[in-house]
């Protein structure tokens, strides 16, 4: 359904993207990951038919990117998507069903649809007055009123509130199971790993890993083991001896010591230094590597203003290292909604 | 086309609606009572001039005796009121007291004045004395011996300039034929330096301004040989005749006035149209319309149409309200065209809303300029033809005008708005729409956008197809730049015009110099600075070279300034020289004087060009040389042609 063959778009003498490749089947979401200055927004527009690549061919739905044909069976969704605030999400959405030649009676169906299922009842109320995320809500079905092959969303769910994100990545998935092919970015990696079928990441204008979000952490992540005893191993010279030959690293938690290693090997030998100093293992527990990890293994920096909620919120200033899990609990920040 | 045209049609729709839906009501009405104190002021001093209302009646009170001489005097000025002497008292119930000092037999003999001691008691006396002096005017006029009223008299006939070019002299040239004591003209109205003789306006021959001995310049009755040129017939002027200080020349005042009421509302239009565009490019607000499958042509013209549509109907209801008629329309039209032309690209460059007002007031300050200063001469000069506002003044005056003269004073304008909005559809784009950059660069971006990538030139680029497009598009853009070029020539020549030659003349080959080298290089500096051109000699000397040729050809399309006859004036001849004044001379001469710019703008642009390839102190250095180059040339053409 795309096809993008030796992408390269500069600024003068700035390239925002070099040389990239890559395809997207139809019926598949696919995920454009990587951090800020990557290239992702500049590709996505460069597949939108905004921008003129600088080399290299692009086809959408069978159409070189610059054929209004092309546009006619494409929806895209900007990363800020500012509406007419003086109109309502009704006339808004049939205006750009009339520029789309949609018949009124279609256009009518299509929005009414789009609009009961993002579960926007403010149907009359001025764009200026909705918040946020009914703004989202509105810009997210403008990108439909065509009924288009190909969805080109940048950053669908940035600054929703969990709900709201939740509701946009199901979306997103209903979306895939209806046929429609989805190219998605987004600095969250929760979000990409949720809904991507495959990804590319991009770094400094080039990608630098593909593939599917299984087979990117396969490669480039490690699966680790985090033992739990009730002694601290660093008592124990044989447990320090240990820890440097595994770089491996313990910390208190709680009454108990979390020392986390790369293999069975180095478990057992924890579980030994532990029996020496008169302890015992209570816990152990395996942890598959998340995208973050595998982003850091690959970029080698931490992703900026990551997303760290179950659909929600942003922490600026957590470790990349860390666990995933107690992050994607953590609260949204004031304000976001 | 047609699905084309319908697309345009929904955006210009939905632009209605958006404008509408973006006006809350309090606004509107406050707009709404703008226009109509607008209105009273514009009807107001319109019933002034065209009705002759007297706003300033019965301002003052003097006492008077019936008697008195000067009683008629009093009487017959509107801000004077005559009170009785008897009880009158200065400053309480009179402003000024005038009381005659009679002899035992009743005749006068003195005349007191006694004005109160107030500013307005001053302002009575003034008054007063001009309402004398207009007294003693009319009971001149009313002299069966007119020679002895006007010892020394001024008689204007505006002749046809065909008629008077016929006889081998240029507008304002001749002397008149009077005024130089021969009396050799008849029609020199009796202006022979004597007393006598008789001022029957029935004057023949005479070009100019009779009375004055000032050949060779455009002399008017006041013989400085500096002021406005006595031109006219068929559309310009009428006869006058009077002393020397009560002629003036003629201005159409009600009609020009009339004919500013037109400009009123391009005010209101650009402010609102200006907001909708620099509104599209606010936080990207414009940005989904430009996936549509809708090109930036189609949007910008959906969005443009309604204030068009808004421009025509105003100008024709005014056109209906004032009396005026198609021509009137039409003539307006491309002055609204290129007002909203030119507030798109300034709504297109600007960053704020703040930077946009900036451009709206001075893209109606000079615009206004453009259109009103010329035509105040309307029934002076052809200069006033520069503006089409000069076409609504003859319009209104019921004269006729050709299609020549309609084309030359609405074409330019019409082919710059055209130009304008090219210009800003250049960056109508996502690149460069929503960047912030200074207005400046925003226009090396538009300019650099039209132009193709030359990275090196060399003798086999020659018969490369591709780099021969490349300063090809060089070329087009300089051709482009004539309509502005011609704009800004004629705005001053207009400006400079009414300045004595000795100054008028080298400012304005300077200028000249300055505006058509500007215009031929500037956006090959785009070009260098945005990247576009590798920045060496050879394609410095090659788009220098390519610009010069594009600039050569199109300059040629000014030859219509001498469908009109500005060539005739003094300082039209030293504007468009090169294009003008070549009757007489030899084939191998004329040969010279048509290629001999080609050398020069080949020569100068490539100056410009080198500078341009290396940064922005050598353009401007080798900018200015290539000017004083060029104005050097100037001053040898002009010599040539006297």
């Amino acid at each position: 359904m795309i096809e993008v063959e030796g992408l390269r778009k500069t600024y003068g003498d700035f390239a925002a993207v070099v040389d990239s490749t890559f395809s997207v089947e139809e019926g598949e979401v696919f995920g454009i990951v990587g951090p800020n200055g990557a290239g992702k927004t500049t590709t996505l527009k460069v597949l939108a038919g905004l921008v003129e690549p600088t080399e290299g061919d692009v086809e959408v739905a069978g159409f070189p990117s610059d054929d209004p044909e092309m546009r006619r069976r494409l929806g895209f969704l900007p990363e800020e998507s500012p509406l007419y605030e003086e109109m309502t999400p009704l006339s808004y959405l049939q205006f750009f069903a009339d520029l789309y030649d949609v018949p009124s009676d279609v256009a009518e169906e299509r929005i009414a649809a789009a609009l009961d299922r993002l579960e926007l009842d403010h149907r009359e109320r001025r764009l200026g007055d909705m918040s946020k995320g009914m703004k989202r809500k509105v810009a997210i079905a403008r990108s439909l009123v065509n009924d288009p092959d190909v969805l080109v969303y940048d950053e669908p769910a940035s600054g929703l509130d969990p709900v709201t994100t939740n509701s946009v990545l199901e979306f997103t998935r209903e979306l895939r199971a209806a046929g429609k092919t989805v190219v998605f970015s987004a600095h969250n990696l929760y979000h990409v790993e949720s809904v991507c079928d495959r990804v590319v990441v991009m770094n400094e204008g080039r990608i630098v890993a593909r593939g599917s979000v299984d087979g990117i952490r396969e490669r480039h992540g490690e699966t680790t083991y985090h033992v739990f005893t009730d002694v601290s191993p660093a008592r124990t010279d044989a447990l320090a001896e240990l820890l440097d030959d595994h770089d491996a690293a313990t910390e208190e938690v709680g009454d108990r010591f979390r020392t986390v290693v790369p293999d069975m090997d180095a478990v057992e030998a924890v579980r030994a230094a532990a029996a020496d100093a008169g302890g015992e293992v209570v816990d152990i527990r395996t942890r598959e590597p998340s995208l973050e990890d595998v982003f850091l293994d690959i970029v080698g920096r931490p992703m900026p203003g990551r997303y760290t909620g179950g659909g929600g919120g942003e922490l600026d200033d957590v470790a990349v290292d860390g666990d995933g899990e107690e992050k994607r609990r953590a609260e949204p920040p004031e304000g976001a909604e | 086309m047609i699905d084309r045209l319908r697309r345009i049609l929904r955006v210009a729709r939905w632009e209605v609606a958006r404008a509408g839906g973006g006006v809350d009501r309090r606004t509107l009405l406050a707009a709404l009572a703008l226009l109509l104190v607008a209105g009273g002021v514009l009807g107001g001093g319109l019933a002034v001039g065209a009705v002759g209302l007297d706003v300033d009646r019965d301002v003052y009170r003097v006492a008077v005796d019936g008697g008195s001489p000067y009683a008629d005097a009093i009487e017959e000025a509107p801000a004077l009121t005559p009170r009785p002497v008897n009880g009158a008292e200065l400053g309480d119930t009179a402003d000024l007291v005038v009381l005659d000092g009679r002899s035992q037999s009743g005749a006068v003999e003195t005349v007191v004045v006694r004005a109160s001691d107030t500013r307005k008691g001053e302002a009575a006396a003034a008054e007063f004395r001009e309402a004398v002096e207009a007294h003693n005017e009319r009971l001149m006029a009313a002299e069966e011996n007119a020679t002895a009223a006007f010892p020394v008299t001024v008689s204007l006939r505006y002749v046809s300039r065909t008629s008077a070019l016929d006889e081998g002299s240029t507008l304002g040239e001749g002397d008149g034929g009077g005024g130089d004591g021969s009396g050799d003209s008849d029609g020199s109205g009796g202006s022979d330096g004597s007393a006598g003789g008789g001022s029957d306006g029935d004057t023949e021959g005479g070009t100019g301004a009779t009375g004055s001995d000032f050949p060779g310049d455009d002399t008017t009755a006041d013989g400085d040989g500096f002021a406005v040129p006595s031109v006219g017939g068929g559309t310009f002027g009428a006869d006058t005749v009077g002393s020397p200080g009560s002629i003036s020349p003629p201005f159409p005042f009600v009609s020009l006035l009339l004919a500013f009421v037109f400009l009123v509302p391009m005010n209101f239009l650009i402010q609102a149209y200006g907001s909708s565009v620099l509104d599209e490019r606010t936080n990207r607000r414009g940005e989904p319309l430009l996936v549509t499958p809708l090109s930036p042509v189609d949007i910008v013209a959906g969005k443009t149409l309604p204030y068009v549509a808004a421009a025509l109907l105003v100008t024709t209801l005014i056109a209906v309200a004032v009396g005026g008629g198609a021509l009137s329309v039409i003539a307006v039209l491309p002055v609204a065209l290129t007002f909203l032309a030119a507030t798109f690209v300034g709504a297109m460059f600007a960053r704020s809303f703040k930077e946009l007002t900036f451009v709206t007031v001075g893209v109606s300050v000079l615009l206004t300029t453009y259109a009103f200063v010329p035509a105040v001469f309307t029934n002076v000069t052809p200069v006033a033809l520069v503006s089409p506002l000069t076409l609504v003044v003859f319009d209104l005056q019921g004269e006729a005008v050709s299609v020549g003269e309609a084309l030359f004073s609405t074409g330019p304008m019409a082919l710059g708005a055209a130009l304008l909005f090219g210009l800003g559809l250049g960056v109508y784009r996502e690149e460069d729409m929503f960047t912030q950059k200074p207005v400046g660069r925003k226009l090396l971006d538009a300019l650099a956008v039209r132009l193709s990538a030359i990275e090196d030139v060399d003798l086999s680029g020659l018969v490369d197809r591709r780099r021969l497009r490349a300063l090809g598009s060089v070329a087009f853009l300089t051709a482009c730049t004539i309509p502005f070029v011609f704009v800004a020539e004629l705005l001053a020549v207009a400006t400079l015009f009414a300045l004595p030659v000795t100054v008028s003349i080298p400012v304005l080959l300077v200028t000249i110099a300055f505006i058509e080298e500007v215009a031929k290089s500037v956006h090959l500096y785009a070009g260098f600075e945005r990247g576009v051109f590798a920045r060496t000699d050879r394609v410095a000397v090659a788009v220098g070279l390519a610009s010069a040729i594009g600039f050569f050809l199109a300059e040629k399309a000014t030859a219509v300034v001498q469908a009109v006859g500005l060539t005739d004036l003094y300082v039209g001849r030293a504007a468009f020289g090169s294009v003008a004044g070549v009757e007489g001379l030899s084939p191998v001469v004329i040969a010279a004087l048509l290629f001999a710019p080609l050398l020069l703008h080949g020569f100068a642009t490539t100056v410009a060009a080198v500078g341009a390839s290396r940064n922005r102190t050598a353009y401007a250095l080798t900018l200015a040389l290539a000017t004083l180059l060029h104005a050097a040339y100037n001053f040898g053409v002009v010599s040539l042609h006297g």
